[in-house]
């Protein structure tokens, strides 16, 4: 009741004096706002990568062999990125081993992809695009649909046709206002028909399948591949996480015994698998999450003492006010109450002004880049929180100082 | 509980000013029953003041005794003088000394909100007063939008909303002109005359002349009392 009661003087407070009141919250504001800016997008990376990323570019049961590592871990040592770059290319032969280490395979597929190109159509083009030479099975294997047309065919791959499926957004480029089916497009020197074009993705993986090109790998060999034996990945889907591990385990030990590592010899090949990914993020969200309480809790101490002046200024301008309730019956408490109620509510409100600033930036940060927002409730809480603490904190001498005056004397102070 | 609602044996108080002590009251005995309206005279270093913040206990006197209302209130700790002070004293100020961003309703309130009083209860109980010092429709008005005269009756319906046993009033008509101290002055009569008990620091003496009693003081100690002869208690 009492503390209703400081709520509201509060609220009157704030609402006499807006202006001020946004300077004296300033340091609460900016602290809240970055917090929860942050957190929003971290968290909506952190959904992301956890709902849709793993999953769209590896599958789940699956894994891939790669020559190396793609995905930088900060545990990674220095001295072992440096080795994984002297690893052999994968090749047709590392294909047929791994085939053959793995006949219960649900799902098999490979594909090249080398650097990123351009393609052109007319006088249109479109730069920084995938050409991916892929293997029958590929296009089911990342779960990508197609949109109109056809996919590539057994037939394609036979006979090396110069077929193309192409991505949503390289369709949108070249083909504005026409189906781009039948249409031929040029990716350097080599002219392809386009089949079919892929599902849109959209969102932050979006410029991997929507700016991608899906040629047969037997096409790709022939005309764009500088090594017809080279492949880039060998992907293994299996029906269930069990027979995930124990694949691997038989690729590898495949693998040693193709390319003939002694025992205590480091693979030159790598395995990879969604939670490489997932270790990796987690890796940067650590990181994140040990530096935001730092930086948030400097401008909190700011925004915290800039309140406590403000409130002593308060205090020091009311002491007649201090008198007038102490002679009616207000005990030390109440007015402790009163200016601690007054200091917490400036500051949750400034909390609160953050939160939906914060929100409204992770929400900027959302619309203007391909990076997903996501507020998660605690976050808020947290918010809300420390603007308590801050108002606690910062409420407690001025309020302190305004419960110790004498009532006589405060009655006589003009 | 008997009629008498102050009584004070060898009240004194002395104040240290650097290194030289002030003996403010110099043993002051006073008695005061229910009903009673009384006038505090005296020019000022007389005591007035410090008598009347011992009654109004908003502070504690050196030695000696004082009874308010049955309760010895001489040796109380400053959060129960606080209680002391909102249940059984009203104050009513020179100058008026109201919130100025609240209502006068909610001015009224303010001793309800410290004595714990439900908000439902403390609003038909602020409306009541005020419509009986005749303010029923300046309820929602700020001081600033109120006259002098306003201000002190809204500052005197604050001070009887708690039901005081006493009411304390300083120099109450010090900062009104001399009609308005009149209205102000027929409230306290009529407060006086439906069973309230009075006390009123004053030096102007048609104020001193509603009083019933006038007690003044001189160096910390009472020189006279007067007792008039209609000061036998006016019973409703």
């Amino acid at each position: 009741m009492k503390l209703f009661e400081g709520i509201w003087i509060a609220l009157q407070q704030i609402w006499a004096h807006k202006l001020k009141s946004i300077f004296t919250l300033i340091g609460v504001i900016i602290g809240i706002t970055f917090l929860i800016a942050v957190i929003t997008v971290v968290e909506g990376v952190n959904r992301y990568v956890q709902d849709d990323f793993a999953g769209s570019i590896f599958g789940v049961n699956t894994f891939t062999v790669v020559r190396r590592s793609q995905v930088s871990t900060g545990a990674e040592t220095e001295e072992r990125r440096r080795r994984q770059a002297r690893n052999p290319y994968l090749t047709m032969r590392d294909v047929e081993v791994v085939r053959a280490a793995v006949p219960n395979a649900w799902r098999f597929s490979y594909n090249v992809d080398r650097g990123l190109r351009e393609v052109t159509y007319k006088e249109r083009r479109r730069r920084n695009i995938r050409v991916i030479g892929a293997s029958e099975g590929y296009e089911m294997m990342q779960g990508w649909e197609v949109a109109e047309g056809r996919g590539l065919s057994r037939l394609d791959e036979r006979r090396a046709l110069k077929v193309a499926v192409i991505g949503a957004e390289i369709a949108e480029r070249l083909f504005p206002d026409v189906s781009p089916i039948g249409k031929r497009i040029r990716l350097g020197s080599l002219r392809v028909e386009v089949v079919g074009t892929w599902e849109k993705q959209g969102g932050l993986l979006g410029n991997i399948r929507d700016a991608s090109i899906l040629v047969p790998f037997s096409t790709y060999r022939q005309s764009l591949s500088r090594d017809r034996n080279l492949v880039e990945e060998i992907q293994v889907k299996m029906r269930s996480k069990e027979e995930m591990e124990a694949a691997m385990l038989e690729v590898e030990a495949a693998l040693r015994r193709d390319r003939k590592l002694r025992p205590g010899e480091e693979n030159n090949f790598w395995l990879q698998t969604s939670s490489d990914l997932l270790s990796a993020w987690e890796t940067i969200n650590r990181i994140l999450f040990a530096a935001i309480p730092g930086l948030v809790s400097i401008s909190l101490v700011v925004g915290g003492i800039v309140i406590m002046n403000i409130m002593l200024l308060s205090v020091a301008g009311r002491i007649r006010e201090i008198g007038v309730r102490k002679a009616l019956g207000a005990r030390r408490r109440d007015i402790l109450l009163q200016f601690l109620a007054e200091a917490s509510t400036l500051s949750v409100l400034g909390a609160a002004l953050g939160v939906a600033l914060g929100i409204g930036l992770g929400k900027g940060v959302e619309v203007l880049t391909p990076l997903p927002a996501s507020v998660p409730i605690w976050a808020i809480g947290v918010s809300l929180a420390l603007g308590l603490l801050v108002g606690v904190g910062s409420g407690i001498y001025p309020a302190y100082r305004a419960a110790r005056q004498d009532p006589i004397v405060a009655l006589r102070h003009e | 509980m008997n009629d008498v609602v102050i009584h004070t044996r060898g009240l004194r108080k002395d104040y240290q000013m650097g290194t030289q002590v002030v003996r403010a009251l110099r043993g002051v005995d006073l008695e005061i029953k229910r009903n009673e309206y009384i006038a505090v005279m005296g020019p000022s270093g007389s005591g007035k003041s410090t008598l009347m913040n011992l009654i109004g206990c908003l502070d504690t006197p050196t030695d000696g005794k004082y009874v308010l209302n049955g309760q010895a209130v001489q040796d109380l700790d400053d959060d129960e003088l606080a209680r002391i002070r909102n249940r059984e004293i009203g104050f009513v100020f020179q100058t008026f000394n109201l919130l100025p961003r609240a209502s006068a309703l909610h001015n009224v309130e303010l001793p309800l909100i410290y004595a714990g009083v439900h908000a439902k209860d403390r609003i038909v109980r602020a409306r009541g007063v005020l419509e009986k010092v005749d303010l029923a429709d300046r309820m929602d008005h700020k001081p600033s939008e109120l006259s002098g005269g306003q201000r002190q009756r809204v500052a005197i319906a604050r001070a009887l909303v708690n039901n005081p046993s006493i009411l304390l009033a300083d120099e109450p008509t010090g900062n009104l002109d001399s009609v308005t101290s009149e209205e102000i002055m027929s409230v306290f009569d009529e407060l006086h005359r439906v069973g309230q008990t009075i006390i009123m620091v004053t030096h102007e003496p048609h104020i001193t002349a509603h009083a019933r009693r006038v007690i003044t003081l001189r160096d910390g100690m009472i020189e006279s009392r007067d007792a008039r002869a209609d000061s036998r208690p006016n019973r409703v």
